[in-house]
């Protein structure tokens, strides 16, 4: 068996981390229109319309138990298939990053509108009594005082699922769009199979730096919107 | 002196139970109306419908010139009303991710449009009425119960309301923290606001109430001014309630 | 839209075949990661320094931290030709490549679950209360009796709903088993497909496997916690 290269290991890493943006790209955009949709699902579960409120909840039942690279695939095979047939558009050869948010944006969505709707019912009602009891309008206490509260106890969890994203996100290589990991296995069948070691390594420790430095990120973030609930 | 607020016919049931069961209450300028009554008699329901916290099953409103189906109303009906009170609550809700003068500002500016250097004048006036300008800056979760309270009535008090309602404001408090806050709520009596306030301190009651309403089981079972109600109580159910309520030695008003 | 029914029944079927190759991957790997994940939980409990929290703890981040597709690729790539210069300087007569694909898989969704289960672990055993511990040492158990009998069955109950989300999504894990050529259930959908790329079928069959066999897994999960949390108070009117 061929010795490990350190010096692959050192090379490969500035041909793979231009692709970074792609990762990156499909993360951002997925958090975009995944947080959009968690939300209006979120609002759902907040029980205005029962009918809603199931769908809602059926929805988010239906994501947990689906695979994502099952999910992939039914949007890459099936959109396509469904724009053509019944709206008679063909997105065949619209870049695979458009396939790749879609699918995650609709994985993205379950578990963010359960984060948002725990955190929305986290806080005690009270505060929403209180302030239209002095003159705000039900939409101005939601979004000056309950919001707000809300957004620091989600934090946490909302952090948890955009780490997860971004694991998940590594399976767009399977339909051949070219992310770090797409990157990778190309330099790998390039190599002959040769080097496959190093590469993936290089992958891990790029992950973790992203991975390790979005928890980071996250617990900042949340420790300065906290500020107001230390004791003196 | 003018009649400002009216209900009327107030009933209100909780899946099957009764709460409220045909309730009028009217309060002039000036007057300071406290609520007694067991546990389980209606009385904070009654004031968080006075507010539309609850809605009445039925009921009819008369605040002033406007008149108002308590079980039909609208929103905007609802948020009319609400420009003229101001609640308390009993565990104050102060919003925590802002400072005790921003819970203050808060309806002043958010909610009247107020510009926020008034906002923070009447803010910090209010908070001095209180005893807590120097507390300002503080967050709820650096101040004891008794300032929260406090803090809760200056931002009731902020935006001017003809009505401001209290629901049982000294009753979770620890009882060295009582005192404060009943001192503040006698100098508001003092200067003439009009109150409706729902409490267990009967020695409070008597000192501070114009008017003294007891409920028990849904419905008003005596009314009357304090002297009346405590030295003189009428009906069976008042004396049964005062009697385990008060201290057994003849009472001085 | 148009849809090839007779397709879709047909590898209803063949998905369904394939059921019990997914379940293994699901089984297996759980039952053989548990004593695993247990002694790295304890170990990590543990207060103080010791020799094995810092690699246990690597281990661990490393796991979380990384895409389970990247630690597929990784495994795949280097254990067989690892495995086979071993059995060559050991001088065994095996052949590393005959044998059956699934071996890898096992080793890989183990090594995963014991690191995510040595967390749910940790936490779970964190939330007990300290009294408990102390009431049975003064009461004459040891420290490994008192974690047997009392502590281990009460971390238990609050893992549940923890290992049950492990679970399910273990069994959504091991959809990528295909990348190592295993005929789990995705493989055999994927294959069906490519024969009529009859693709939406296919994935809509497979698609509805999970969503059954994860509904499953919740049920029974849902019984195994009430049993257990028995003890606990239940809200009487």
């Amino acid at each position: 068996m061929r010795p490990f290269s350190l010096q692959f290991l050192v090379d490969v890493f500035p041909i793979l981390l231009p692709f970074l943006s792609a990762t990156l790209a499909v993360v951002v955009g997925t958090i975009f229109f995944g947080s959009i949709a968690g939300g209006l699902l979120a609002w759902a579960k907040a029980g205005s319309y029962k009918l809603l409120e199931r769908l809602a909840q059926a929805y988010t039942y239906i994501i947990r138990c689906t695979p994502p690279i099952v999910l992939l695939f039914i949007v890459f095979y099936g959109l396509p298939k469904f724009c053509l047939e019944v709206l008679d558009t063909n997105i065949n050869d619209y870049d695979k990053l458009f396939f790749v948010i879609i699918s995650f944006t609709f994985l993205f969505a379950a578990p963010v509108s359960e984060v948002m709707r725990s955190a929305y019912e986290a806080i005690d009602h009270g505060q929403y009594e209180a302030a239209v009891s002095i003159g705000l309008s039900p939409w101005q206490a939601f979004f000056h005082i309950v919001l707000p509260q809300a957004t620091v106890v989600a934090l946490p969890n909302f952090g948890n699922s955009v780490i997860s994203l971004m694991k998940d996100g590594s399976l767009a290589y399977t339909i051949g769009f070219i992310d770090l990991i797409g990157k990778g296995q190309l330099i790998v069948s390039m190599n002959y199979g040769a080097y496959a070691m190093e590469t993936y390594l290089a992958l891990a420790l790029i992950y973790l730096i992203l991975t390790i430095g979005m928890e980071k990120l996250f617990l900042w973030i949340e420790q300065r919107f906290s500020r107001h609930k230390q004791a003196a | 002196m003018d009649k400002m607020l009216k209900v009327k016919n107030i009933y209100k049931k909780y899946k099957q139970e009764e709460v409220l069961k045909g309730v009028d209450i009217t309060v002039e300028k000036g007057d300071v109306v406290v609520v007694l009554g067991p546990s389980g008699s209606g009385k904070t329901t009654l004031l968080r419908c006075m507010n539309f916290l609850e809605r009445a099953d039925q009921g009819e409103m008369e605040f002033d010139t406007i008149s108002i189906d308590m079980h039909k109303v609208s929103s905007k009906e609802i948020g009319k009303i609400r420009q003229k009170t101001a609640f308390v609550f009993q565990n104050y809700n102060l919003f925590q991710n802002k400072t005790a003068l921003e819970n203050v500002t808060t309806g002043l500016i958010v909610g009247r449009g107020i510009v926020k250097t008034k906002a923070v004048e009447i803010g910090m006036k209010a908070l001095e009425k209180v005893g807590l300008a120097d507390r300002a800056s503080f967050y709820p979760s650096q101040l004891s119960g008794g300032q929260q309270q406090r803090v809760g009535i200056a931002r009731a008090i902020a935006v001017e309301p003809d009505v401001i309602l209290f629901d049982e404001p000294t009753s979770a408090l620890d009882p060295e923290l009582v005192g404060e806050v009943l001192a503040v709520i006698k100098q508001l009596a003092k200067e003439g606001k009009t109150m409706v306030i729902v409490t267990h301190e009967m020695k409070f009651a008597a000192d501070v109430a114009t008017n003294v309403v007891f409920m028990a089981d849904g419905k008003i079972v005596e009314e009357g001014p304090p002297k009346e109600i405590f030295l003189r109580p009428k009906e069976e159910r008042t004396k049964t309630f005062l009697r385990r309520i008060l201290p057994q030695e003849e009472y001085n008003i | 839209m148009e849809i090839n029914y007779k397709f879709l029944i047909d590898t209803f079927y063949i998905v369904l075949a394939a059921v019990p190759t997914t379940l293994k991957l699901t089984i297996i790997p759980l039952l053989a990661a548990a004593p695993f994940a247990l002694a790295i939980a304890l170990i990590r409990l543990q207060k103080g320094k010791s020799l094995w929290k810092m690699p246990v703890s690597a281990y661990v981040t490393f796991v979380r931290g990384t895409p389970i597709v990247l630690q597929i690729l990784m495994i795949y790539s280097l254990l067989p030709s690892l495995l086979n210069a071993l059995t060559k300087a050991w001088s065994f007569d095996i052949n590393v490549f005959d044998w059956d694909p699934i071996f890898y898989a096992y080793i890989v969704f183990t090594l995963n679950i014991i690191a995510l289960l040595s967390e749910v672990l940790r936490s779970a055993f964190g939330s007990v209360e300290k009294g408990q511990l102390e009431a049975a040492e003064c009461a004459g158990l040891t420290k490994v009796q008192a974690y047997i009998h009392i502590l281990l069955p009460q971390a238990m109950v609050v893992a549940m709903p923890n290992i049950c989300n492990l679970t399910v999504n273990l069994i959504k894990g091991t959809s990528l088993a295909f990348l190592m050529t295993v005929k789990d259930m995705t493989a055999v959908a994927k294959v069906s497909a490519s024969y009529g790329y009859n693709y939406i079928e296919a994935y809509l069959d497979v698609f509805v496997g999970y969503i059954i066999i994860c509904s499953i897994a919740q049920v029974l999960f849902h019984f195994a916690e009430a049993h257990m949390g028995r003890y606990r108070l239940s809200k009487q009117k």
